[in-house]
């Protein structure tokens, strides 16, 4: 009988139980791909780019796992919200504990399996089209990806009912300590927050310190290495609480002295923020951090592999090195824009390529010229022959002009007549650079692709900038894949995660604006008044993340030197993040509205 | 209707229940008129539908038939908007419950309908001053309702039920939750306002006690209204055995 009450129960709140059981079948489902992607040891075993990011792929797992805790936590909470009323209303009727007890412990764990089974399922699909469809958009081609992979199956579930048994208990706990009058009248009433000026000041003051040192460690991570990580992350979390805790109630409070709270519905406005953004300290904070932390993540991903051909120049003194040009690669060329062209002869014997002097002399070897520090490309420089034999001789620029499968030959250069009467196979090796890498580098591809068909190279070698970059590609791209992946999934979780603790505060928002709507006030109004709260409580957690990812970029400026900058061509990426943020805000609004908004009653 | 007439209700009727389910008509043929500063009482046990009937000339609630005209309004032809405005500007309201916004602090509160008209703020204030001295609760302008009691709250609920001078004021049993010397304080607070604001008052009670200190009361039952006591020059006492003698019959 209780059991069909219950059920009843659910059906009556369905639309907010599906709410529920989507954001839990999303947050499973997210779990599901990255535990897919990390634990698979043949996908990682046979690609490099990702077996490089491994440490990465540790980092956002322990990540993932802690915003999943804590999302759970949230989305518990707001099922007791819906639920402790009918469950107050069970014992009130004579149900024992015992049996209201076992209630709640089903109801959470079957909520809990029905959503990790579903989102499993979601994960598999998702893992099949969607990871394909970003690693394409990405231009990377990745072996032995499987959408199926059983260990990766059993992580999810372990975690997912463990953490829902978990749930289930608490609730439990929560449910059988709490008196029946407390159930049924659970709208509880609005704490006070207490305003000690003396105190707020000094935590204001300790916030800005922890936050200036987290910053100053991020910013010289240089210094301090690998510490400067856990120190950011533990000051930056104390700075954020403290300032929010000690700052935004002093501005409310001044701002409720104003004329301007005095009109329509913004004194309301204000009351309503005032405890809730209280209650809601330690919420903001985490989610401010998960916000700093998946927009650094698609920042830094995206930045690597979008800035790369701005750097391409370092990498080598020559775009493309070709042999014995043909026909085809001579119309190719054509269609460059030539920076620097020279080609050379080659005779190949044993271990030793012999060059032709005389050609040395008409055309020298191009160089990079570096500034002082080594950072900095500034230029392209010629030897004297003399020079050139002793050092320029040895640099792998040069000495990758002549490869077998095995590695390079050891170059030598002969005066015209000794090469004339050198042996070996003849042949000629044509090296150009572009004035535009980005410009050209269509036509590069198609060079390069001729000239690795035609002449074997070692795998771990790259010649010239063109394939040095294709190599980068691959392997930021892959550092790109997991920023956009670890970023979309922690704001997906951490939006749900505000999400939910907004939509458990809904039941208690329900009375005070069925209150405003019987003192008259109009519904636009309401919807307004409501738009601004939720407004506020998305941005404020926001702004932190943004001015956190700015700061925390610094720590990547060591990885990302000049004319690389983390900084560069963040708006877009920024961008795309907000618009994602600000979809959630627009679902939670909805939601918020369907259930707080009063209705006339009309019949 | 003559001019000095504040709520007149002709042939008000509501039915629940749609068409094709069973039906159930909580008010029958109404008809009634409040005058401009007359102190109306309306009486019936639970069920009755009194406080159906206040929700219909509060605009709370649609009639199925009949006019409703409060202070010249046909409050049955507005929709949306204009019935929030008309609640807003027409009626002062004060509750068993309070409805008190416990995020806001008293002066928070009784400014409220002010604020939702966009009254200037020194206009504000010295309103809400006002009528905190009329019902002395100055002293209690800064609290939370969660620091007030039972009868402060209400104190404060009816504050905020006359800031804005509307053209009458609705109780829907105000006293039902405050004990004896709080019941009597208010109604004692809302017979001066009726008095000396000369402001229209419709106090929905099943409690003689409260109903006593009304100039004349509309006796509803099952959804009618069966029968009208008027005090006339009877003092409080008198009238409150009247109508102890009244109820004895009327719910026989």
């Amino acid at each position: 009988m209780l059991g069909k009450l219950a059920l009843a129960g659910i059906k009556n709140r369905r639309r907010d139980y599906l709410v529920l059981l989507a954001g839990l079948t999303m947050s499973a489902a997210i779990f599901y791909m990255f535990a897919n992607l990390a634990t698979n040891q043949a996908f990682i075993k046979a690609n490099a780019a990702i077996r490089s990011a491994n440490v990465i792929f540790g980092f956002g797992a322990v990540l993932l796992i802690i915003i999943t805790v804590v999302y759970l936590m949230y989305a518990n909470s707001f099922l007791l919200s819906m639920r402790q009323h009918d469950y107050g209303l069970f014992m009130m009727l004579g149900a024992t504990r015992k049996r209201v007890g076992q209630l709640v412990f089903l109801e959470t764990l079957i909520l809990g399996t029905v959503a990790t089974a579903i989102g499993i399922g979601l994960g598999l699909l998702m893992s099949k089209f969607l990871v394909g469809f970003l690693l394409n958009l990405l231009g990377l081609h990745l072996v032995h990806l499987t959408s199926f992979y059983v260990p990766a199956i059993l992580a999810t579930a372990v975690l997912y009912v463990g953490l829902f048994i978990l749930a289930s208990v608490f609730n439990l706990f929560r449910l059988t300590r709490t008196t029946v009058l407390k159930l049924l009248h659970s709208d509880s009433e609005a704490n006070q927050p207490q305003v000690k000026p003396g105190r707020q000041f000094i935590q204001a003051i300790l916030g800005i310190l922890s936050l200036a040192v987290g910053y100053w460690a991020l910013a010289n991570i240089k210094v301090l290495m690998m510490s400067a990580i856990p120190l950011a992350l533990v000051t930056i979390t104390i700075g954020t609480y403290l300032l929010f805790k000690a700052t935004i109630l002093m501005v409310i409070r001044q701002l409720r002295r104003t004329a301007w709270s005095k009109k329509h519905l913004n004194g309301f406005l204000l009351g309503q923020l005032n405890f809730r953004v209280y209650n809601y300290t330690r919420m903001l904070t985490i989610v401010s951090l998960l916000f700093a932390m998946a927009l650094g993540a698609i920042t830094v991903g995206s930045g690597y592999h979008r800035q790369l051909p701005r750097v391409v120049d370092h990498f080598s003194g020559y775009s493309v090195a070709l042999h014995n040009v043909s026909g085809k690669e001579e119309k190719l060329i054509d269609q460059l824009h030539i920076a620097h062209q020279a080609t050379y002869t080659q005779k190949r014997q044993g271990k030793v390529v012999a060059y032709n002097a005389a050609e040395f002399e008409r055309q020298p070897f191009e160089q990079q010229r570096f500034s002082k520090n080594g950072q900095k490309l500034i230029g392209y420089d010629t030897q004297s022959l003399k020079t050139f034999k002793k050092s320029g001789i040895k640099e792998m620029d040069f000495m990758a002009l002549a490869l077998n499968g095995a590695g390079p030959y050891a170059p030598q250069i002969l005066s015209a007549s000794q090469f004339k009467q050198q042996k070996g196979t003849k042949m000629t090796v044509t090296v150009i650079r572009v004035t535009n890498f980005t410009r050209d580098m269509a036509v590069l591809k198609k060079l390069n692709k001729i000239e690795t068909s035609r002449f074997v190279q070692p795998a771990y070698m790259t010649v010239g900038s063109y394939q040095s970059f294709e190599m980068m590609t691959g392997f930021f791209g892959g550092f790109e894949f997991i920023g956009y992946f670890l970023g979309i999934a922690f704001l997906a979780m951490l939006a749900s995660c505000l999400m939910f603790k907004i939509l458990s505060g809904a039941p208690g928002d329900k009375q005070r604006y069925r209150m405003l709507f019987k003192i008259g006030v109009r519904q636009s109004k309401m919807r307004q008044g409501i738009a601004k709260e939720i407004g506020i409580l998305f941005l404020i957690p926001g702004i932190m993340g943004v001015i956190d990812v700015l700061f925390g970029l610094q720590m990547f400026k060591p990885l990302m030197a000049s004319p690389m900058s983390p900084y560069l061509g963040i708006g877009s990426t920024f961008l795309i993040f907000i618009g994602l943020y600000v979809i959630y805000y627009f679902i939670t609004l909805a939601l918020y509205w369907r259930i707080v908004l009063p209705q006339a009653t009309n019949d | 209707m003559t001019t000095n007439t504040v709520v007149s209700v002709n042939g008000l009727e509501k039915t629940y229940g749609k068409a094709n389910e069973r039906q159930y008509r909580a008010l029958k043929d109404i008809n009634l008129t409040v005058e401009q500063g007359e102190f109306v009482g309306i009486m019936g046990a639970s069920g009755s539908g009194k406080t159906t009937l206040l929700n219909m000339l509060s605009t709370l609630d649609v009639p199925t038939s009949g006019d409703v005209v409060v202070n010249g309004h046909d409050v049955t032809q507005m929709r949306g908007n204009q019935l929030a405005d008309f609640r807003a500007q027409e009626v002062g309201f004060i509750f068993q419950d309070f409805n008190l916004l416990e995020s806001l602090t008293a002066e928070e509160n009784i400014g409220l309908p002010l604020a939702l008209q966009g009254t200037a703020s020194q206009v504000m204030d010295q309103a809400i001053h006002e009528v905190a001295a009329t019902l002395s609760i100055s002293d209690l302008l800064q609290k939370y309702p969660s620091e007030l009691s039972g009868g402060q709250k209400q104190r404060v609920a009816a504050a905020r039920a006359i800031v804005h001078h509307p053209a009458i004021l609705m109780g829907d049993e105000p006293t039902g939750a405050l004990d004896s010397t709080s019941a009597r304080e208010l109604l004692d607070l809302l017979t001066t306002i009726n008095r000396e604001q000369a402001m229209s008052v419709l106090l929905v009670t099943h409690d003689p006690f409260s109903a006593s200190f009304c100039q004349r009361i509309l006796f509803i039952k099952d959804g009618e209204i069966g029968s009208e006591l008027r005090r006339g020059d009877q003092d409080r006492r008198e009238f409150y055995q009247e109508i102890l003698n009244e109820l004895g019959t009327f719910n026989e």
